[in-house]
């Protein structure tokens, strides 16, 4: 019988589980940070609009 | 205690409601394996206790939505009572409103899925043993999702591997007794374990209010 | 203050965390990376293939390491917890919920490799035997604690009734193991046992080791980098937060 298949699909689920557990937190990290420069870009935003009003 | 009982009496239509849903459980699982007598008896003790444990599940969700609505759930962590207490005298309350008619059905409904006389007394034990252990351990669940909108199947994955040890030792006491070895053990088990969780599901329990409620 | 006591303190603080995660996580994955490519690679090419299963063993690599770590997550997971509820130690709730996806993760692969274990070895995809039950009972108590987490909107309650979820699962996750033991007890003709005959020769445990101590290391990159992302989560409205993300001039 031919084990070779079996490992092979054994492995491919370690991979492709261990790949996942790797990306998600990345993903999460990354989407945090832009969503705090966001914020950050959205609040200098509200603090400069009051002076279009002042030119003339 | 007392304004339990009377709130209750008021809502003895619910109480019904369980006894009514094993009821479903049950017909539907004679009608899915084909209602022959032979096969009916074989797995009637499983499908029995199945019954129990799931109507049982749809019940939790009263333990504390009353309380929790009204208000009165902030009012016990004020109470000069110790909060386990109270969750345990409410549990006890639900238990015996919820699984006192299963116990009181469950003659009728094994006579519907032929389950052998013998096994009968040790059916009922176990699942006088079992059904306060869910109600129990069923307890924490219910404080844990306490003043969640739309729980549903979330308390449902919560209270499962819990609920595992019962039904194993519950169902299981059943099946030894049907293949002629003592279900005493079980019993005794399940014994142990609900005067363990007579102690320990309130505390965990009224923890997990606190945490929600702070 | 004693310096080691002093950088646990340090490390409660959340811009010092991320500043520590940022820095160990990358470092713990590389090291776990390494240690399990010597071990794999000695796994499938250095060990001789058994008498009795073949190559199909060889999974075995995978699936103990994996198993082994399920369960050790689980059990830092309410550790974590305990400190968290009774010392109300932040960063404890944060760890503890970073144990869950990623014990779960080790979970769903030891369920994989043992069913894909399992099928040239007993002719079946699954079986209810006892340990490959208690497995998927515990992933079920790692969907549940992920599942309360996410569902409670608060970041700190969510977490302690997680918390709670997670110690009242290691309590009883013996308790299930014996029932489960004992169920199966009863239904004769289940001789089958999980690894046949567990003599496994010196020369095929070197790997093995590497494998566990691989999977320990990633585990610990995984949960820095999980914390990570939770801890910046719940300090989103901070300035500290703002200022990191700031785009580099």
């Amino acid at each position: 019988m031919s084990y070779q298949n079996y490992v092979i699909a054994a492995y491919c689920v370690f991979a492709v589980v261990m790949l996942w557990d790797f990306i998600a937190p990345r993903l999460q990290v990354r989407q945090q940070l832009r969503a705090a420069r966001l914020r950050a870009t959205r609040a200098g935003r509200n603090t400069t609009n009051e002076f279009p009003l002042s030119r003339e | 205690m007392i304004r339990d009982l009377r709130l209750l009496w008021r809502r003895r239509g619910d109480a019904l409601q369980p006894a009514l849903f094993a009821l479903l459980v049950v017909v539907l699982f004679a009608l899915a394996l084909g209602g022959e007598a032979q096969a009916l008896a074989k797995v009637a003790a499983a499908v029995l206790w199945l019954a129990v444990l799931l109507a049982g599940l749809l019940a939790l969700d009263t333990l504390f939505r009353g309380d929790a609505d009204d208000g009165s759930l902030e009012q016990w962590l004020l109470a000069p009572v110790p909060l386990s207490w109270l969750v345990l005298v409410r549990t006890f309350m639900h238990w015996a409103t919820t699984a006192l008619p299963l116990l009181v059905a469950t003659p009728f409904l094994a006579e519907l899925l032929h389950l052998p006389h013998e096994q009968l007394p040790v059916l009922l034990a176990s699942l006088a043993l079992g059904t306060p252990l869910l109600s129990l351990l069923g307890a924490v669940v219910a404080a844990l999702t306490v003043g969640m909108r739309r729980s549903g199947i979330l308390i449902a994955l919560l209270a499962l591997p819990l609920y595992v040890p019962i039904l194993v030792f519950g169902a299981g006491s059943v099946a030894a007794a049907g293949q002629g070895l003592d279900p005493v053990g079980a019993l005794l088990l399940l014994g142990a374990g609900l005067v363990l969780a007579l102690v320990l599901a309130p505390l965990a329990a009224a923890a997990a209010i606190r945490i929600a409620l702070d | 203050m004693h310096p080691v006591v002093r950088w646990f303190h340090q490390l409660g603080s959340p811009p010092y965390f991320e500043r520590f995660a940022a820095r160990w996580a990358p470092i713990a994955y590389i090291a776990g990376l390494l240690v399990m490519a010597y071990g794999l690679y000695g796994a499938l090419f250095v060990v001789p293939a058994d008498y009795q299963q073949g190559d199909s063993f060889r999974i075995l690599y995978i699936h103990v390491p994996s198993a082994w770590m399920s369960m050790a997550a689980f059990a830092l997971m309410a550790l974590y917890a305990a400190i968290a509820l009774i010392w109300r130690i932040k960063l404890c709730e944060i760890l503890a919920m970073a144990c869950a996806p990623v014990g779960a993760a080790f979970t769903l692969i030891t369920l994989a490799t043992g069913s894909i274990w399992g099928k040239p070895m007993w002719g079946t995809w699954w079986d209810w035997d006892p340990r490959l039950t208690t497995e998927l009972i515990l992933l079920f108590l790692y969907l549940g604690v992920i599942g309360l987490y996410n569902a409670i909107d608060d970041r700190r309650n969510a977490s302690r009734a997680a918390g709670l979820l997670a110690i009242v699962g290691v309590a009883l996750l013996p308790v299930i193991h014996y029932s489960v033991t004992w169920w199966n007890s009863l239904h004769q003709g289940q001789t089958i046992s999980l690894f046949g005959t567990s003599h496994m020769d010196p020369s095929m445990l070197p790997p093995l080791w590497a494998m566990v101590i691989g999977t320990h290391l990633w585990f610990v990159g995984s949960l820095l980098a999980r914390a990570r992302a939770d801890n910046l989560r719940r300090e989103s409205g901070k300035d500290w937060v703002a200022r990191l993300a700031e785009p580099r001039a």
